[in-house]
């Protein structure tokens, strides 16, 4: 019942205000969004590719795990404070639209996915497992990370 | 004909204005051009942070460096191909904006950089083991490389804000 009126002066509040009114801060933001994403969905498809044996087939699965690790989660907190501030300015433009609701779902299931199976299945080498379950795998992780993606571009097109 | 005109011709063909009132085109063809972005610069990217010695330092550069410009080579194709189309569909509002303009410099710099590195510095890249990094100039353009991509995606998300 709280929620709204907070929502409505967290929009309000002077920071959030200046990104909102000011020429370049929403086009700032978003070009934030986008180089965060461009470097997490980069490590997340190298991982996947490993993973279903379709390239990066030079190292090792969970040497490359490792790896990209850090930049997977750096980019992460990049895209989620970019995603919300870009929120935050314009909330009724997000609230209550399809789109908006999807891409929020397919992020929770992405994140869910990636910690109860994705990071399972690279954490070690030598396990004995079918190839067409790590296919599997792969190619859940990359439709749902991809599926947050295109439903985020939906935000724009679809009302 | 001079070339803003032209722009202008270009936008208003038929070609164009299928794809501009299509309701599924233009959207298709835009989030194609921004989810190749991983695809193509990100692996980039990774290249220009492994040569600057910030990212996979465990294994030589030479094998790393390689590895993720094969991978840029899934979504090039896409990235430009998607480029050109919108272009076209908005070759007249492109024309005078100046983050188009400026887009456009930091690509065909990006392109003179990579074609340098190819030619210069690729031939030696096997000889870098993990142990002593890149030579300072790999390291330069790997650095101009990044600094270039990431400008090329400031302009090309804000000059969509001044159509």
């Amino acid at each position: 019942m709280h929620f709204l009126p907070l929502l409505q002066s967290v929009s309000n509040w002077a920071p959030i205000v200046l990104i909102r009114d000011s020429k370049y801060g929403m086009p700032a933001v978003q070009s934030f969004h986008l180089l965060g994403l461009t470097v997490l969905l980069a490590t997340v498809v190298a991982l996947d590719l490993r993973l279903a044996g379709f390239g990066m087939n030079d190292y090792g699965l969970s040497w490359l795990a490792k790896q990209v690790k850090p930049w997977t989660w750096g980019a992460f907190v990049v895209v989620i404070s970019s995603g919300l501030l870009m929120f935050l300015a314009t909330p009724g433009k997000y609230l209550g639209i399809h789109p908006f609701r999807l891409k929020m779902a397919l992020l929770g299931l992405a994140v869910l996915f990636h910690f109860a199976v994705v990071r399972r299945f690279t954490a070690a080498d030598s396990e004995v497992r079918s190839r067409r379950v790590d296919v599997i795998v792969a190619c859940v992780s990359l439709t749902l990370w991809f599926g947050v993606g295109w439903a985020g571009r939906a935000i724009a097109f679809i009302p | 004909m001079p070339f803003s005109e032209w722009c202008q011709w270009l936008q208003h063909t038929r070609f164009a204005t299928t794809i501009t009132e299509s309701d599924w085109l233009f959207p298709l063809i835009e989030g194609s051009h921004i989810l190749a972005l991983p695809l193509s610069v990100g692996m980039i990217v990774i290249a220009d942070l492994r040569l600057l010695g910030l990212a996979f330092c465990g294994e030589a550069t030479g094998r790393i460096v390689p590895s993720f410009l094969r991978l840029s080579r899934i979504g090039f194709p896409v990235m430009f191909l998607t480029g050109v189309l919108l272009f076209v569909t908005q070759a007249g509002k492109a024309y005078g904006n100046p983050f188009f303009r400026t887009k456009l410099i930091f690509l065909v710099l990006a392109a003179i950089n990579a074609a340098a590195y190819q030619k210069l510095l690729y031939p030696k890249m096997a000889g870098w083991d993990s142990a002593h990094g890149a030579p300072p100039g790999a390291k330069f353009c790997a650095a101009f490389s990044l600094v270039l991509w990431i400008g090329v995606i400031v302009c090309g998300r804000t000059m969509a804000y001044q159509f």
